[in-house]
């Protein structure tokens, strides 16, 4: 009769890749919400996002709330 | 680790933690906020640069509906930021952090980045409300304080990689030199270069709740962290059967 054995796979290697994401989405959300003024969606929109700044407006009282310069 | 368990945990804290956060400000914040912004209405009307008129109260009505409904979603992307800053350095740090679970090293944690990334730089570079603050040095005050956060953080890196290397009775070493350091940045850092015309007693309320807004924060994002990783444990050793 075959017998089963428990073994314990010890993995605590730190994930670089994780790492890495965590890394991108810190920066990606901290401009977003600290930095930008149209930046963001001037990618796509151009100079319009710059004057209409819609993620500044967005995230303006929690810029000042958090202590980030804000204009 | 479990990586797609640990970064989902790391995430999901930092944007329930950030959530809080904007309800706080909402809470405790806004008041401030929308004392300032009249403040700022009064100067655009007494200057000519806009006419207190029905069409302005409408226009301002929008974007300040805009402005109070983003605290709930700035506060998630802020959160899922810090978050994430938060698990890249718990994950480095728990072995060694103090505690006798990982729900306490993640409390405990929380405090450290609370005072070394947000209070330090906010006693060099106090949050300030609007009516506070020239356009045209937003560029420079944000780099200023970006590099005070980036000075500070690292610095706490270096100190500990001394901490580390000191005997027992010498690590104080370590505490002594962060805060050399720290106090040689605070004199060196140029100050905020904008100067202060609205009324003190506003600014420093907002300060105050700022602090208590931000702090409750921090308290959350170690909480929930912590809790999380107790519950779900990403880094348990996984089992396995072989026949």
């Amino acid at each position: 009769m075959p017998s089963a054995r428990e073994i314990t796979i010890s993995k605590s290697k730190t994930p670089i890749l994780a790492i890495a994401i965590l890394a991108v989405i810190f920066g990606f959300g901290l401009f977003t919400v600290g930095y930008d003024q149209g930046h963001l969606f001037s990618i796509v929109l151009g100079q319009e996002a710059f004057d209409e700044l819609w993620i500044h407006e967005l995230t303006h009282d929690m810029r000042h709330a958090a202590g980030f310069p804000c204009h | 680790m479990k990586t797609v368990l640990f970064l989902i945990l790391v995430l999901v804290s930092g944007c329930f933690a950030g959530m809080i956060h904007g309800l706080a400000n909402l809470a405790i914040v806004e008041p401030y906020l929308d004392e300032a912004i009249g403040i700022e209405n009064q100067n655009l009307f007494a200057s000519g640069e806009e006419v207190d008129s029905p069409q302005f109260w409408v226009e301002y009505n929008n974007y300040r509906y805009w402005q109070k409904g983003g605290q709930i979603l700035a506060g998630a992307i802020l959160g899922t930021s810090f978050g994430a800053l938060f698990g890249i350095v718990f994950v480095f740090s728990k072995n060694v952090l103090p505690g006798s679970s990982n729900a306490r090293k993640a409390i405990f944690l929380s405090g450290i980045m609370w005072f070394t990334i947000y209070f330090i730089p906010f006693l060099k570079y106090p949050a300030n409300p609007p009516t506070v603050g020239d356009p045209e040095t937003v560029v420079l005050r944000g780099i200023l304080y970006l590099a005070f956060i980036a000075i500070s953080g690292f610095g706490v890196v270096g100190f500990y990689q001394l901490y580390k290397r000191l005997q027992k009775n010498k690590k104080f070493v370590a505490y002594l030199g962060y805060a050399v350091f720290m106090s040689t940045v605070f004199i060196i850092m140029p100050q905020n270069p904008d100067e202060i015309t609205a009324p003190m007693d506003l600014v420093n309320g907002f300060r105050i709740m700022s602090v208590f807004a931000v702090s409750i924060f921090w308290i959350a994002l170690g909480i929930i962290f912590g809790a999380f990783w107790q519950k779900f444990q990403p880094d348990k050793p996984v089992k396995a059967e072989i026949h």
